[in-house]
């Protein structure tokens, strides 16, 4: 056959498929390309209606708040409303400030341990099937006993501080990496392998190159449920480990005082914004890392 | 040249690239042993493309995965090139082309067909392909304007046509394809065939050729090699006398026609 063959069929699959330049914004289902045709501008309304749904629903969900109190007269210091919170932070930004750091510190730092540990763990699983069946239950215990449990356990153990601290974060952090990264080393397509051990490829290239790079998506999954759980611990750690500062610190504190009502709410809005703001960063990056995967196309 | 080097390169002519004899694949399902294969005997020339034509089940997949080393046989040997069928694998004599086109998604096309020529070549032979001998063959299937395309961005013909230009960028001299065409829509198959023929006349290497389409075996082949299934065994090889370079003219000759009725009688005689 001739050169000529080949170009032409590369035109007849060009026009089949969507080609590679092709922006996110082009790639509508055919039922939204069909709206498309017909009336134009309620199809895009739709559209920006979609995009703009997640702010609509934080938004409501505020505005119910701020007027369901004054509507069902709730006393001040049962809930205050989302405006007296907000403008209560506002009052004392360096105190919020600075428990936040702690707090984001002690999170950050068992996140980061739990996921290294987590990664060294998945990496010894993913190339024994009996080190991962050997381990399962354990990991599958860890996961099962409500980590407040053993909270003070832990604190007996470790003694007040940040350890104790650290050790109930990495911990609850530790079992969704451990499980994604297993998962996703494992998630390589088979065809893949074979193809790489058709040349012989030793196990470490087949590792380096297919099984870490596979196990990204069931990576940011896992860091996605494992921001929100670092916040638990390190709230949790500082319930426990006699801290003297942090949101959890804070909270503990104005459980007790009443006249520290606004300060509950006040770190309870800060810890919010906190993992809000995470789970926004991760996602950012997850749609960078990640463009070639079939999670990131809609 | 002395006379000994030219017998001795005449040997390596005539002795055929791959040589099974006896080949058996046993293994055990659901506490019953199953004969994959049975008494293989096949040779393979230098250059030649073989089809392995047969039902589900006659074990010709397993037959190409004995051949590339990535099965043990039961019993018999395989050898390649004068070595077993596993020192094949290490010294890189393969180029596999999977079902599917089998792709590593977070890599472009042009990182994609560079993809097994970058692994370890420690044992190797033979070198890959160079750089603008790679962009040649992708040129030659149509890719060139897609080299920064990743696989999710590619029509399935278009990924199957990578898949291809990857094995022959090995620069490997035995090329093993496991029904490469069996997933595409049958316009794309017919087209995906005669660009197959033509990277093989360019390149000529030997090509080992898994279908299960009886059309596809015979305007591709030098010869087929028709399988039976229960036991899997060889029923018939037939040489395809069509000549080259084959076009789809041709299929609507009465010499190609014959061809097929031929194998399909193989076929049936063996079924059942």
């Amino acid at each position: 056959m001739s050169i000529g063959m080949g170009s032409s069929l590369g035109m007849s699959d060009r026009a089949r498929s969507r080609g590679p330049s092709a922006s996110p914004a082009a790639d509508v289902s055919a039922a939204d390309a069909y709206a498309a045709d017909t009336q134009k501008p309620s199809a895009n309304l739709r559209r920006a209606l979609l995009l703009a749904a997640p702010i609509v629903g934080v938004i409501a969900f505020f505005l119910i708040w701020q007027f369901g109190v004054k509507l069902f007269d709730i006393q001040r210091f049962v809930l205050p409303r989302p405006s007296d919170i907000l403008s209560s932070i506002n009052g004392d930004k360096s105190y919020y400030l600075r428990n936040a750091r702690t707090t984001l510190w002690e999170a950050f730092l068992g996140f980061s341990i739990a996921f290294v540990l987590a990664m060294i763990g998945a990496t010894i699983m993913a190339h024994s099937r009996f080190i991962e069946r050997a381990s399962m239950p354990l990991v599958v215990l860890v996961q099962v006993t409500p980590i407040i449990a053993y909270a003070p356990a832990i604190v007996i153990w470790q003694g007040f501080g940040l350890q104790s601290i650290l050790v109930m974060t990495s911990l609850v952090c530790f079992v969704p990496f451990l499980i994604n990264g297993v998962a996703g080393m494992r998630s390589v397509d088979p065809n893949l392998i074979e193809l790489a051990r058709s040349v012989d490829a030793s196990r470490r290239e087949v590792f380096v190159r297919l099984r870490l790079p596979s196990a990204l998506a069931n990576l940011f999954s896992a860091a996605r449920i494992a921001v929100g759980l670092a916040l638990i611990g390190a709230v949790l750690g500082e319930f426990f480990a006699g801290s003297t500062s942090g949101l959890g610190y804070s909270i503990k504190l104005a459980q007790a005082r009443p006249n520290l009502r606004m300060q509950l709410w006040g770190s309870i809005y800060v810890l919010a914004c906190i993992g809000a703001t995470a789970t926004i960063l991760i996602s950012t990056v997850e749609r960078f890392a990640l463009h070639w995967h079939s999670s990131q196309r809609r | 040249m002395s006379e000994r080097k030219m017998s001795a390169m005449a040997d390596a002519a005539l002795t055929p690239l791959v040589q099974v004899h006896g080949v058996s694949k046993t293994f055990r399902q659901r506490g019953r042993s199953v004969h994959a294969l049975q008494a293989i005997d096949l040779e393979i020339r230098r250059g030649e493309f073989v089809s392995l034509l047969g039902p589900s089940g006659c074990g010709k997949s397993t037959l190409l995965r004995i051949i590339g080393g990535l099965h043990a046989a039961s019993t018999g040997t395989v050898s390649v090139n004068g070595l077993d069928a596993n020192s094949a694998r290490a010294a890189k004599q393969y180029g596999l082309v999977p079902q599917s086109s089998a792709l590593v998604p977070w890599r472009t096309v042009a990182q994609n067909v560079r993809f097994l020529t970058s692994l370890h070549r420690r044992g190797a032979s033979h070198p890959v392909m160079s750089d603008a001998e790679i962009d040649g063959l992708l040129e030659a299937v149509g890719l060139a304007g897609f080299t920064g395309a990743y696989p999710h961005e590619l029509s399935g013909g278009m990924q199957q046509r990578a898949s291809l230009v990857r094995a022959f960028a090995l620069g490997a001299p035995i090329l093993l394809m496991d029904e490469p065409f069996a997933a595409l829509d049958e316009i794309t198959r017919a087209d995906m065939r005669y660009l197959l023929l033509d990277l093989w006349s360019r390149i000529g290497t030997t090509v080992v050729f898994v279908t299960h389409s009886v059309t596809e075996a015979a305007i591709l082949s030098d010869r087929v090699v028709v399988m039976a299934a229960r036991p899997g065994r060889i029923a018939a090889q037939r040489q395809i006398e069509l000549p080259r370079p084959r076009t789809p003219a041709m299929e609507d000759e009465a010499q190609f026609h014959d061809v097929v009725r031929v194998l399909r009688s193989d076929l049936r005689e063996h079924h059942g």
